[in-house]
C-alpha cells in the first residue's frame, strides 16, 4: 500500500494546482440563503445548482454562485434528509439575483438524497430497495449500539440483542443467508467498510459496533436487495448498513445532550421455592435430606440490581462558507442488570470539511475514537442461581471465602454471589476509524468527479478474566484460571473512483456513471496467554502468578479485498429508470482457481405517477413499480482455508517417546478452492405515495437463494484428516414480503395535534434446499446445557435453518408422560426419543415482523412509541428442560429445578421433548418517549422521559421470548426495563 | 492558471490512479502463523513430529491439550478421543460396565439399542479413519520420492524415517483392525489412494483382515526393539501382540480360524524375553505404570504434557462418584460419577481373588435398578491417578496413568486359548494361566487344575484379569456370547433383567452421515 498512498499524495497534489475554466458569454451571480423551513435556522452545506453550477451554502446558509450564464434559469437546493427545493429565476448581465430556499426536513421524500454505496441518489429515482433512516426517526432513550436505533423501523430488518449492557446484537435483513459464514450485513461508516462478522470488526466488548456513538450518527441506510448492495460484491449477500456520521452546519454553536436511566430486571427463571425444594428432596432424594440446609434464599435477588445508566454528549458544530465541522465527546456509562455486568464509553469524533478551488475541490476528514469498557458476570452466575440450593445462606464465615458452598469432589452447584464478587472478567477495546475523502469536479467537465477515499479501521482490545482457586467450583477441577488477550487489528483502505453525472448528448435522458477501483487490507495479532492451576489469588489479573498449566498462542492474519466497481444509472424524464452496476473481486479468501469473481445486478423502475395520464391526479403523488435482480457474495468465513497447514500441538498435547515428549503437527483438512457464497436474487416492488406524501410505504416482494454454501459437511472417511470439511456445498433460500406505510395522519401546527404513524411488516420463509451433492444429509446442531453433545436443531433439506429437532411429548390428560413418545408420524408410542422418531419443528425466527412508531405532538409537547410483535418464532426453554428430579440425586449435592417440574414431574430430564419448544410471538412496547420542547433565550432545549421495554405480552413462559438468535434459552441474561430523563440544549 | 497547466498534471494523477488499479491485484497472502505442506519438511524435526501426531491420536483429542482444537467434529471434543471412544465401545454393552450419564449417545451403549446416527459409534468410526489417514499422509510425506525432492537429510535422520514409516504402518493396522472388528465391511484407504473427494470403495472385512496381517507380517522387524528409550512406541512385540488378537479372532474376520497362529504370535511375544509379569496387579493401572515390566504396548497420558478429557482421565474420572468415594483417594479433584460394575462383572470374582481388591461397595447397590444412578453397581475405580509409591500423579485433573493396549498377562490367556481350541500345548498354557493365579491370589491357594481349563474358564478369566481393558466385546463375540440367548446380563437389550438380542448387533453400524458422503458404502445387515 506504500506505493497507493504516495501515488495518492501526488494525485492531490497535482489536483490542488489547477485552476478552474472561466465562462464564456453575459452572466450574472445568484447569491441567497438557505433555511430550515420548519426551524428557521440556516443550514450550511446545502448544494445549490444552477446549469451545471454550483456552490455549497455556508455560514448563516449563504451561498453564491458567480458567472451564471444570463437568462431564464431554475435553482435548486438540496440536502441529505430534505426534501429538493427548485425556484425559477430570471438572470441578467452583471446583475446579482436573490433567492432564499426554505427546506423542509423529508426524511422519505421523493427529493431527498440518499446515501447509497459510492454516492447518493434521489429517493423517488432508487430502483433498488433501499431504507433509509434519519437521526429524528431513531430509537430514544438508553442506547448503546448504534444497531439499536433502527430496530423496528425498517422492514425486513431483525435486529436481536442479548440483552446485557451494550449486549452483542446480530442483525438479519431478510433471512440468513449462511450457516457457517456469518449472516450478517456488511457496515460500511462514512464509506469505510468494516469487518466481517456481527459489528463488524474487533471487540473485547460486547459489540463490536460500540465503539461508535449513536450520538454522532446522522443517518443509516439499510440496502436490502441485491441491486442496491452489489457494488459491494462479495460483502454484500447479507445486505449492507451505511452509517454516516454527523457533519457540521449552520452557525457555531454548541450542543449538550444529556440523559439518566434506571434499570431493572423484568423476569427472572422460575424455580422452586425453598419449600418446594424440600419437600423435592423429601421426595425423591430421602438420602439427601440431611443436606438441605435451614436457610430462605432467593439466589436471583442476591445477584439482580436496579442498574444505573448516565450519559453525556457534547459537540460543537458550525459551518463557513468553504468549510464545516464538527467535534463531539461523548460519555456513556450502563451498568446492568446483573451485578458485575456494566459498558461504558468514551468517544471523540471529528468531522471537518473544506472546500477549495472555487469549491470544485472537496477535502472531508472524519474520524471517531472510541475507548469501551466492558465488565461481564462471570459466566456461571446466571446458571448457579437457578441452581444453587434455596435452603443455604449467602454466607458461611467458617468457609476461607466467606460464602457458602457444598464442599464436595462431586458435581455441584456453586454460590452465585462468591462467584460474582470474587471472580473479574472485563474487556476494554480502543477503537478508532477514519478517512480522507476528496472530491474533485474536473473544472473543464463539472459533471465529471474524481473520487478518493484514504481509510484506516485500527483496534486494540484486551480482554482478562481472572477465576480464584477458592472458589468451590475450582476447588474441584481447574483450581484457579486466568487469561489475558490482547488483540491488534489494522486495516486500512484505499478507493478511487470516477463519478459523472449528466445528460446524455445522443439519445435523451440522463446518466449517471461510477466506475472505480478499491484495495482494502487487514492485518490482525491474536496473542493470548492462559493459565489454570495458579499459585496465588492475591493478584488477580494484574499479575501472573505460577501456575500448572500454562497456555500461550500467537496467531497472525492478514487478509486484502481488492475491487474494481462500475454503476451506470440511466433515467430517461424521471420515468423510465435503468440501473446496473457490476463488481469484480478478488480476495485473499479465496482459492487459486477461484481468485476472482464477479457480481452484477441490474434493475429497471417505472415511475407510473410521472406518466402524462397520471401526473395530473393530485391524490397520487407516487407510484413507481421496480424489478432487480443481482447476484452477490459472502466471504465472512475465515482466512487461509484454501491452505493445507500443519498446526502444532500445544505442550498439553504431545506425545512421549521413552522419557521424550514430542510436540506434534497435525495437517488440516482442507478444500484449496474455496470461494464466495454467491447468492442470486429477486425483488420486485412497489413504492406509492398520496396527498403529496402524506400517506406513502413500499410493498416488495423477493426471493434469494444462495448456492455454493461455506458448509462444514461430513466428508467421506479416509479422503481427508478430519471428517468434516469446510467446502463450498449445499443451498438454501429466503422468501419474503414487506409492506411499509407511513402516514401524516395529522397534520402539525402551531396550536394543533399532529399526528404521524408507521408501519411495517415482513415475511421470511426460510429453507435449505440442499446440504450435499447427492442423498440426505441430517446435520444436528444447536448444543444446549445438560448432557453433553445433546442438540436440539438440525440442519435438514427441506427446512428452514436451526429448526428444532425434537420427538412428539405423549401426554395423559394434558400431563407430559415421562419417557414415553409418539413416533415421528405421530401415530404410535414409543420409549425413546432416538434417530427414528426425532423431527425438524419450529424454528427460533419470526415468520412475521411488526412494527409500529407513533409520534404525536402538540405544542412544545411531543409523545412517541414504537411497538414491536413477532409472529411463529419459538424457543427451546432450556432452563426447564433441565428441571427434572434427578437433579437432587446427582452429583455430590442436591440441586434446585426450573419449577417447569412441577408441572411435568420428570425425574430424568428429557431434553429432545417438543414440550419445552415453546411458541415465542410476542408484542413489546419496545420504546415510549414524552418530551417537551421550548425556547430559552432563543436557543432550543428539550426536556423528554423515556422508558423502554414498558412491556411484553408473551405466552412464553421463560425469561424472554427474544432468546437470541439460535433461539435457544439457557440462562440467558434477563430483559431490563429502563427508565430514562434526559435533557438537550444548544447555545 | 489555465487550462493547458492543468490537463497534464490531471492526466498523469488519473493514469498514476490506473496504474494502482492494475497493479495491485495480487490477492495472494501466505499464512503467518501456522505452516504449510508447502514448508513444515523444511523443518527435519517435523517428522519426529508428524509420526508423534499419529501415535497422539489415540491418546489426546486435539491439537490443543486438554481441549480446544479437536481433530473431528459433530461430537464434544471431551467424547470424541480415541481410547475413550474405544473403550465405551469394548465394554459398555457387554456384562462388565454401565455408564450413568444421559449424554447424547451415550445411553444405548448400555444397552445395545443403539442406531446408526449414535454419537459414539459415529465418532469411533471416524476416529479410526483419521488414524488411517493420518498414517497414509505421513507415508506419502516420506516415501523415497517425496524425500528425493527435499533438501538431503542426514543419514541417521534418513535411517530414523524408516523406522517411522513402519510405526505408520502399525498403527494404521492397529485401526483397521477396529475397523474390522467393530464395524466389518469397511473402506480400505491405502497411501496410494488419493485424498480429496473420490470417495474409496468398500473392501470385504477378511480381505482387510488380510491385508492387516501382511502389512504387520511386513513391518514387524523393522518396529524399535523393546527398549525403555522406545516406551510409547510401537515395537516387534506390540506387532506380534497385534498379530495375536488378529489371529485368534480370525474366525470371526474370516470365517476362518487362525489359532495356530495365534498361539505361534503370543509364543514370540512371550519368549522374546523383553516382558514379565508386574508382580503387583494394581501397579498396571497406575500413575507409574510407565515402569511396570509387564506392558508392551501402551497409549501413553501424561498429567502435563499429553493431556485430554478422554483416555485415563476419563476412566480415572468416571469411575469415581456417589456421596462417599474421596476424590482425592484415587489421586483426582473430581468424581465425574459415570461408570460402575455391572452385577454380572461383580460376580466375576471369588474371595481371594486380589483383582477385585479395589471394588467400592460402600454406599453402592450390586444391582443396577437405575443406570442413572451412580448408587446402583459397585465402583470400580481401577484407574488411578496414584502411584504404586503412594504419590498423586503430576496434576490431579489430568492423570499420569498409561492405558495398557497389550501386555503380557494377555499374551498369557491369548496362548492358553489358543493352546485349548488347537488342543496342543495345554501344559503350558495351565503354567500361564496359573502364574496370572498366584499372582491374583497371592499364591497357589487358586491355582486350577488341567481339568479345569476350558474354554468357559477362559472367557471367565479374561473378564477377571482385563476387566475394563477394552476387549470384553470382542472376546463375548468371538464365544458367541455377545447378543443372542446363550448369555443374558443385566440391561443387555435394554430391560434391567437382560434379554435376547439380535446377532447383527455383533457389528456396529457404519454412520448415516458416512453412507450419505459415501455412496459406495453398504450398511451392515440389520441396520
Amino acid at each position: 500500500m506504500a506505493r497507493a498512498r504516495w501515488i495518492s499524495g501526488a494525485l492531490l497534489a497535482a489536483l490542488v494546482g489547477t485552476a478552474q475554466l472561466s465562462a464564456q458569454g453575459p452572466t450574472g451571480t445568484i447569491r441567497g440563503r438557505v433555511i430550515d423551513g420548519s426551524t428557521q435556522q440556516a443550514i450550511s452545506g446545502a448544494s445549490v445548482m444552477v446549469a451545471n453550477r454550483g456552490a455549497l451554502s455556508g455560514t448563516n446558509g449563504a451561498y453564491v454562485i458567480p458567472g451564471v450564464p444570463a437568462g431564464a434559469q431554475t435553482v435548486r437546493a438540496t440536502y441529505l434528509g430534505y426534501a429538493e427545493a427548485a425556484k425559477p429565476v430570471t438572470v441578467v448581465a452583471g446583475q446579482t439575483a436573490n433567492l432564499d430556499f426554505l427546506l423542509e426536513t423529508q426524511a422519505i421524500g421523493l427529493n431527498a438524497l440518499v446515501v447509497v454505496g459510492y454516492g447518493q441518489q434521489k429517493a423517488g429515482n432508487i430502483t433498488g430497495a433501499v431504507k433509509q433512516v434519519t437521526a429524528t426517526e431513531f430509537n430514544t432513550g438508553r442506547v448503546v449500539s448504534p444497531q439499536q436505533l433502527i430496530e423496528s423501523k425498517v422492514a425486513g430488518v431483525q435486529v436481536v440483542d442479548n440483552n446485557a449492557p451494550g449486549g452483542g446484537l446480530s442483525i438479519r435483513i431478510r433471512g440468513a443467508t449462511s450457516v457457517n459464514a456469518s449472516s450478517e450485513p456488511l457496515y460500511v461508516v462514512d464509506g469505510i467498510p468494516l469487518g466481517n462478522g456481527a459489528g463488524g470488526g474487533l471487540s473485547a466488548g460486547r459489540d463490536p459496533l460500540n465503539f461508535l456513538n449513536p450520538g454522532d450518527i446522522e443517518s443509516i441506510t439499510v440496502l436490502k436487495d441485491a441491486s442496491a448492495a452489489a457494488i459491494y460484491g462479495a460483502n454484500a449477500a447479507n445486505g449492507v448498513v451505511l452509517i454516516q456520521t454527523k457533519a457540521g452546519r449552520n452557525a457555531p454553536h454548541v450542543t449538550y445532550s444529556t440523559s439518566m436511566s434506571s434499570s431493572s430486571v423484568t423476569r427472572v427463571p422460575q424455580v422452586l421455592s425453598p419449600a418446594q425444594f424440600r419437600a423435592a428432596v423429601a421426595q425423591y432424594a430421602p438420602a439427601r435430606v440431611s443436606l438441605l440446609g435451614s436457610a430462605s434464599t432467593d439466589w436471583f435477588s442476591q445477584i439482580d440490581r436496579s442498574a444505573f445508566g448516565q450519559e453525556h454528549n457534547f459537540a460543537v458544530s458550525g459551518a463557513g462558507e468553504h468549510n464545516n465541522y464538527r467535534l463531539s465527546l461523548g460519555y456513556l456509562n450502563q451498568d446492568g442488570v446483573i451485578k458485575g455486568s456494566a459498558n461504558n464509553r468514551l468517544s471523540l469524533g471529528v468531522n471537518l470539511e473544506q472546500r477549495l478551488l472555487s469549491d470544485n475541490l472537496d477535502l472531508r476528514v472524519n474520524a471517531v475514537g472510541s475507548r469501551a469498557n466492558d465488565q461481564f458476570t462471570a459466566g456461571d452466575v446466571l446458571g448457579n442461581a437457578v441452581s444453587m440450593a434455596p435452603t443455604q445462606p449467602v454466607f458461611d464465615p467458617t468457609n476461607v471465602t466467606g460464602y457458602w458452598d457444598w464442599s464436595t469432589s462431586g458435581a455441584s452447584a456453586s454460590n452465585p454471589v462468591a462467584s460474582l464478587n470474587m471472580s473479574t472478567d472485563k474487556g476494554s477495546t480502543w477503537r478508532s476509524i477514519g478517512n480522507l475523502q476528496t472530491e474533485y469536479a474536473l473544472p473543464f467537465l463539472q459533471a465529471l468527479k474524481a473520487h478518493v477515499n484514504l481509510g484506516y479501521d485500527a483496534t486494540k482490545t484486551s480482554r482478562e478474566s481472572f477465576t480464584p482457586s477458592n472458589l468451590a467450583s475450582q476447588t474441584r477441577q481447574t483450581h484457579g484460571q486466568l487469561s489475558i488477550s490482547n488483540n491488534t487489528q489494522a486495516n486500512t483502505l484505499f478507493d478511487a473512483y470516477l463519478n459523472y453525472a449528466g445528460a446524455l448528448n445522443v439519445v435523451p435522458g440522463n446518466i449517471d456513471l461510477t466506475g472505480g477501483y478499491s484495495y482494502s487490507q487487514s492485518h490482525s495479532e491474536y496473542p493470548y496467554f492462559s493459565e489454570t492451576g495458579i499459585a496465588s489469588n492475591l493478584l488477580g489479573v494484574s499479575g501472573v502468578p505460577s501456575a500448572t498449566n500454562v497456555n500461550l498462542g500467537q496467531s497472525v492474519v492478514d487478509s486484502k479485498l481488492i475491487s474494481f466497481f462500475g454503476r451506470a444509472n440511466y433515467n430517461l424524464n424521471d420515468r423510465y429508470l435503468l440501473a446496473f452496476s457490476l463488481r469484480r473481486d478478488g480476495s485473499s479468501r479465496f482459492g487459486p482457481s477461484n481468485a476472482w469473481g464477479y457480481f452484477p445486478a441490474a434493475s429497471v423502475a417505472w415511475r407510473i405517477s410521472q406518466e402524462p395520464f397520471l401526473k395530473n391526479i393530485e391524490a397520487l403523488s407516487d407510484l413507481k413499480v421496480r424489478a432487480s435482480w443481482g447476484k452477490t457474495g459472502n466471504q465472512a468465513f475465515a482466512d487461509y482455508q484454501q491452505y493445507p497447514t500443519y498446526t502444532y500441538g500445544n505442550a498439553q498435547a504431545q506425545y512421549q517417546f521413552g522419557d521424550q515428549f514430542v510436540t506434534t503437527i497435525r495437517p488440516s483438512a482442507v478444500d484449496p478452492n474455496i470461494k464466495w457464497e454467491q447468492t442470486s436474487s429477486y425483488d420486485v416492488g412497489l413504492d406509492y405515495g398520496f396527498l403529496k406524501q402524506r400517506v406513502s410505504g413500499a410493498i416488495d416482494w423477493y426471493t434469494k437463494k444462495t448456492s455454493d454454501l461455506i458448509f462444514t459437511v461430513p466428508v467421506a472417511a479416509g479422503t481427508n484428516f478430519s471428517n468434516f470439511l469446510t467446502t463450498n456445498i449445499g443451498s438454501m433460500q429466503n422468501k419474503g414480503l414487506e409492506l411499509s406505510l407511513s402516514a401524516r395522519v395529522l397534520e402539525s401546527g402551531a396550536h394543533r395535534l399532529g399526528w404521524t404513524a408507521d408501519f411495517n411488516a415482513s415475511h421470511n420463509a426460510n429453507q435449505l434446499l440442499t446440504i450435499t451433492t447427492a442423498g440426505s444429509q441430517v446435520i444436528r446442531v444447536g448444543g444446549v446445557a445438560g448432557g453433553v453433545g445433546t442438540t436440539i436443531q438440525v440442519l435438514e433439506p427441506g427446512q428452514p435453518v436451526n429448526s428444532f429437532y425434537v420427538c412428539r411429548q405423549a401426554y395423559n390428560n394434558g400431563t407430559p408422560i415421562e419417557g414415553k413418545y409418539l413416533d415421528s408420524l405421530g401415530v404410535n408410542t414409543v420409549s425413546s426419543c432416538d434417530s427414528h422418531n426425532l423431527r425438524a419443528y419450529h424454528n427460533p425466527a419470526p415468520t412475521w415482523m411488526l412494527g409500529h412508531t407513533s409520534s404525536f405532538t402538540y405544542g412544545h409537547v411531543d409523545l412517541g412509541f414504537t411497538l414491536r410483535a413477532y409472529l411463529g418464532n419459538y424457543v427451546y426453554n432450556n432452563v426447564a428442560s433441565n428441571g427434572s428430579y434427578n437433579a437432587l440425586t446427582n452429583g455430590g449435592s442436591p440441586s434446585n429445578i426450573s419449577s417447569s417440574v412441577l408441572k411435568t414431574g420428570f425425574v430424568v430430564p428429557q431434553y429432545l421433548s417438543d414440550y419445552y419448544v415453546e411458541k415465542g410471538s410476542f408484542l413489546r412496547m419496545d420504546n415510549a418517549t414524552v418530551g417537551y420542547s421550548f425556547r430559552y433565550r432563543d436557543q432550543p432545549i428539550r426536556l423528554y422521559a423515556t422508558v423502554q421495554n414498558a412491556f411484553t405480552s408473551t405466552s412464553y413462559t421463560g425469561v424472554d421470548p427474544t432468546a437470541g438468535l439460535n433461539g435457544i434459552d439457557n440462562n440467558i441474561y434477563p430483559r431490563s426495563r429502563t427508565v430514562s430523563g434526559g435533557l438537550s440544549v444548544q447555545f | 492558471m489555465n487550462l493547458r497547466a492543468f490537463r497534464a498534471p490531471t492526466v498523469v494523477a488519473l493514469a498514476l490512479l490506473s496504474l494502482v488499479a492494475v497493479g495491485c491485484t495480487d490477492t495472494t497472502v501466505q499464512p503467518k502463523s501456522t505452516v504449510t505442506s508447502a514448508n513444515v519438511f523444511n523443518d527435519p524435526s517435523s517428522y519426529q513430529a508428524f509420526i508423534a501426531r499419529v501415535y497422539s491420536g489415540l491418546a489426546v483429542s486435539g491439537q490443543q491439550g486438554p481441549a480446544g482444537n479437536p481433530d473431528i467434529q459433530g461430537i464434544d471434543e471431551g467424547f470424541s478421543q480415541y481410547l475413550r471412544l474405544y473403550w465405551e465401545c469394548e465394554e459398555l454393552p457387554t456384562d462388565e460396565a454401565v455408564i450413568g450419564w444421559g449424554d447424547i449417545g451415550l445411553p444405548e451403549m448400555n444397552t445395545m439399542t443403539w442406531t446408526s446416527s449414535s454419537t459414539m459409534v459415529v465418532a469411533m468410526y471416524y476416529r479410526i479413519y483419521v488414524q488411517v489417514v493420518m498414517a497414509n499422509q505421513f507415508l506419502n510425506e516420506t516415501s523415497t520420492s517425496a524425500l528425493a525432492g527435499r533438501a538431503a537429510l542426514s543419514p541417521a535422520l534418513t535411517t530414523q524415517i524408516q523406522q517411522y514409516r513402519a510405526e505408520a504402518r502399525f498403527l494404521r493396522a492397529l485401526s483397521y483392525w477396529h475397523a474390522i472388528d467393530l464395524f466389518g465391511n469397511a473402506p480400505l484407504v491405502k497411501e496410494t489412494d488419493p485424498l480429496g473427494s473420490t470417495p474409496p470403495k468398500q473392501a470385504n472385512r477378511a480381505d482387510i483382515y488380510n491385508y492387516v496381517v501382511a502389512e504387520l507380517t511386513a513391518i514387524k522387524d523393522a518396529l524399535p526393539s523393546s527398549t525403555a528409550a522406545n516406551y510409547g512406541r510401537a515395537t516387534t512385540q506390540a506387532a506380534n501382540m497385534l498379530l495375536a488378537e488378529l489371529y485368534l479372532n480370525a474366525g470371526v474376520y474370516t470365517g476362518t480360524t487362525a489359532y495356530p497362529q495365534a498361539l505361534a504370535a503370543a509364543q514370540a511375544v512371550i519368549s522374546s524375553g523383553a516382558y514379565s509379569l508386574d508382580p503387583n496387579y494394581r501397579h498396571l493401572f497406575m500413575a507409574d505404570n510407565n515402569t511396570s515390566p509387564e506392558i508392551i504396548f501402551a497409549i501413553t497420558q501424561d498429567g502435563k504434557r499429553t493431556q485430554s478429557y478422554g483416555g485415563v482421565t476419563f476412566l480415572a474420572h468416571a469411575g469415581c462418584g456417589g456421596s462417599i468415594m474421596s476424590a482425592g483417594t484415587y489421586g483426582i479433584d473430581y468424581c465425574w460419577g459415570g461408570t460402575r460394575l455391572k452385577p454380572e462383572a461383580y460376580a466375576f470374582y471369588t474371595a481371594g481373588d486380589k483383582r477385585s481388591s479395589y471394588f467400592f461397595t460402600n454406599g453402592q447397590n450390586v444391582a443396577v435398578n437405575d443406570i442413572t444412578n451412580f448408587n446402583d453397581g459397585v465402583a470400580a475405580p481401577k484407574f488411578t491417578n496414584i502411584s504404586s509409591t503412594g504419590a498423586q500423579g503430576s496434576d490431579p485433573t489430568f492423570v499420569d496413568t498409561d492405558f495398557p493396549l497389550f501386555r503380557l498377562g494377555e499374551a498369557y490367556l491369548i496362548y492358553a486359548e489358543a493352546a485349548l481350541r488347537t488342543n496342543a500345548n495345554t501344559a503350558q498354557a495351565l503354567t500361564y494361566v496359573n502364574q496370572l493365579r498366584e499372582r491374583a491370589y497371592g499364591g497357589a491357594s487358586g491355582d486350577i487344575t488341567s481339568a479345569q481349563l476350558t474354554l468357559p474358564f477362559i472367557l471367565a478369566e479374561r473378564g477377571r484379569e482385563l476387566l475394563w481393558e477394552a476387549h470384553r466385546r470382542t472376546d463375548l463375540v468371538r464365544f458367541a456370547e455377545f447378543t443372542g440367548s446363550a448369555y443374558i446380563w443385566s440391561w443387555k437389550g435394554g430391560t434391567k433383567a437382560g434379554a435376547s438380542t439380535d446377532a447383527h448387533l455383533n457389528l456396529y453400524p457404519l454412520p448415516g452421515s458416512e453412507l450419505v458422503a459415501n455412496p459406495n458404502l453398504t450398511q451392515n445387515p440389520g441396520y
